[in-house]
């Protein structure tokens, strides 16, 4: 069955190898470490939902600081206010971030391109005015104590202790992205990106897949500031800004446009490199810029597209 | 009796235009036109370059919507329905210039064009190869000479075959009309020798009915049961093969004043 290629074995091994060292990861190494590996995890998620709206979809937003922003809030106040177990508050951050993003969705109905990219831009920045100066809800400049998020008797106060819940809400959205990738609606998804005029011949409504691609997208977004929760005890607005939203495009546009290998790949290869480079804060924007011109001019259909291609040609012997 | 029944499905057509007139701003592309397609038939749609046939095709298919007149598909009124509801009532169109979904493989571009009939349950909307459709793609993809590139981009095969796939899509909406624009064009005689052998035996085996607009005279003198022709928007003529070909006004209209009247005087 062509469709359903098996695995090759390199990519099996690549994945065996990737499974242990990610299960096995808090053993033997120390908190930074464990912490690090709960941020590029996080910001795996992020990158899926950016991935629905861009790769899939084919449309731009430049807003998923906001609403990962917003999942954060969210979950960290519902999780404050209501005594359940903490994934309840999670989908509930999901959940908000996932209506602001029907509704942004809709808005951006009768824009494209430069267009949108601009006016949900405008919205990101509107977004990061909002938890700065919500006093009353985000407690504003200050930035917002998250409480420990608690599994029924477990309360969850260190790094290592979260760790195993983080890696499992990234594989159970990791499944959730493929799933809706593969489905149907991932392919009305995709048809649209390709041509609206022929995905409305086929009978797909064009208007309903753009709003509710943006709404998925921005519910995964806002899923990913609940697993940020599950072992962060603070937020600031600060990080919420434009810097962020760049960060996740560019992880999604270098590992690889529209292939959710490459959202993965995107996210900790260059989750990575920001982190290696804040050891050498003087010089860290320099080169961080310098990587990104190098990957946009050797490969830029994006990391996996490219190591590919050498594995190809290296079997073929060129 | 039999004679009764026959009149009876010959007195309504299949998809019936009255009076269609299409105005882009000043420009009357299409001015009152008139044209019954019979059911199981092949209709072509034919007339010089701008006569206005991909318009009243856009009509049809509802991308456009007429100034004036009235669409009537299986016994339905559809001037004013939305295009995508189209799919759903069984009328599937191509492009004159191809849109497909280029970086998709060519099977998932015959899958979407199953889109209407992949969501009948959870299971079905939710799977990459709902059962059923999958094995109507791979038949689709049979019948138009695709099985070998099932799995390349749209986007890197050749121009024959990207036509092919426009067709195979539109046939995954199981249509009962299909709609073609030039279907032919830029295609070698290879490819229309196999383009004329299915459309055939869509009219034939499927009973499909169709509408052709086309330039290719080769393949609309072939297979057409009757044919309009456009010029400037009006209709000139209408009739079987023979009688289009040897009508002077069409003669006039493809080849100009002067050639006519030799052609009448040969
Ligand atoms: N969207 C549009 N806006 C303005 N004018 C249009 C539009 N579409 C078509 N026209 C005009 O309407 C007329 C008929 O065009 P149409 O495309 O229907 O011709 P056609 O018979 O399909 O020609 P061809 O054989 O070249 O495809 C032309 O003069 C064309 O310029
Ligand atoms: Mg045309």
């Amino acid at each position: 069955m062509p469709a359903r290629r098996a695995l090759s074995g390199t990519a099996l091994i690549g994945l065996v190898a990737a499974v242990i060292v990610a299960v096995a990861l808090p053993v033997f190494t120390s908190g930074y470490v464990v912490y690090i590996a709960n941020l590029l995890l996080v910001f795996v998620v992020l990158c899926l939902g950016l991935h629905i709206v861009i790769g899939e979809t084919g449309q731009f937003s430049m807003a998923h600081a906001a609403f990962y922003g917003i999942g954060i809030y969210a979950s960290a106040l519902a999780n404050r206010a209501v005594d359940l177990p903490y994934p309840v508050a999670m989908l509930f951050g999901a959940l908000v971030a996932g209506a602001v993003g029907l509704f942004i969705g809709a808005l951006a109905l009768r824009m494209r391109d430069i267009y949108l990219a601009l006016a949900t831009f405008a919205f990101g920045e509107a977004m990061q005015w909002v938890f700065a100066n919500w006093d009353s809800v985000t407690n504003g400049p200050n930035g917002l104590r998250i409480s420990p998020a608690r599994f029924g008797p477990i309360e969850i106060l260190s790094d290592k202790q979260a760790y195993p819940f983080v890696l499992f809400f990234c594989l159970v959205m990791i499944g959730l992205t493929v799933a809706i990738s593969r489905s149907r609606l991932g392919r009305s998804f995709r048809a649209v990106r390709e041509s609206e005029v022929a995905a409305m011949a086929m009978g797909i409504d064009v208007r309903r897949a753009r709003i509710v691609s943006f709404g998925l997208s921005a519910a995964i977004a806002g899923f990913a500031g609940g697993m940020f929760g599950l072992f962060q005890t603070f937020i600031h607005p600060d990080s919420l800004g434009f810097q962020t939203t760049i960060l996740v495009l560019t992880m999604v546009v270098v590992g690889g446009l529209g292939s959710i290998a490459g959202a993965i790949g995107g996210a900790i290869v260059f989750g990575l490199i920001s982190e290696v480079l804040r050891q050498a804060p003087q010089y860290q924007e320099i080169i961080y810029g310098a990587i990104l011109i190098l990957f946009m001019m050797y490969a830029p259909r994006g990391l996996f597209a490219f190591i590919g291609d050498r594995i190809r040609e290296a079997r073929h012997g060129r | 009796m039999v004679a009764e029944n026959m009149a009876a499905e010959t007195a309504a057509p299949f998809l019936d235009v009255e009076g269609l007139t299409i105005r882009f701003g000043g420009l009357t592309a299409v001015g009152g036109l008139d044209m019954a397609v019979a059911k199981g038939s092949i209709h072509a749609l034919i007339g010089p370059n701008g006569a206005g046939k991909s318009t009243t095709f856009n009509c049809i298919s509802r991308f456009y919507t007429p100034s004036e007149g009235r669409i009537t598909y299986d016994g339905r009124d559809i001037t004013r329905m939305p295009a995508r509801e189209m799919a759903g009532l069984g009328i599937a169109r191509s492009f004159q210039n191809l849109e497909l979904f280029g970086e998709l493989t060519v099977f998932e571009n015959v899958l979407i064009g199953a889109h209407v009939h992949a969501g009948r349950s959870w299971r079905d909307a939710i799977s990459a190869r709902p059962r059923g459709i999958v094995e109507h793609v791979d038949e689709l993809l049979e019948r138009t000479g695709l099985t070998s590139y099932a799995q390349t981009k749209a986007r890197n095969l050749d121009f024959g075959h990207q036509k092919m796939v426009e067709i195979a899509r539109a046939l995954a909406i199981r249509p009962k009309l299909l709609l073609l624009d030039e279907p032919a064009a830029g295609l070698r005689n290879r490819e229309i020798a196999a383009l004329d052998r299915l459309l055939c035996e869509l009219r034939e085996r499927d009973g499909l009915t169709i509408l052709l607009v086309e330039h290719v005279m080769q393949l609309v003198m072939s297979i057409s049961d009757r044919i309009t022709v456009l010029s400037f928007g009006t209709k000139i003529a209408e009739g079987t093969a023979a009688e289009v070909r040897a009508n002077p006004a069409v003669i006039e209209a493809y080849l100009g004043r002067e050639a006519a009247h030799e052609a009448a005087h040969a």
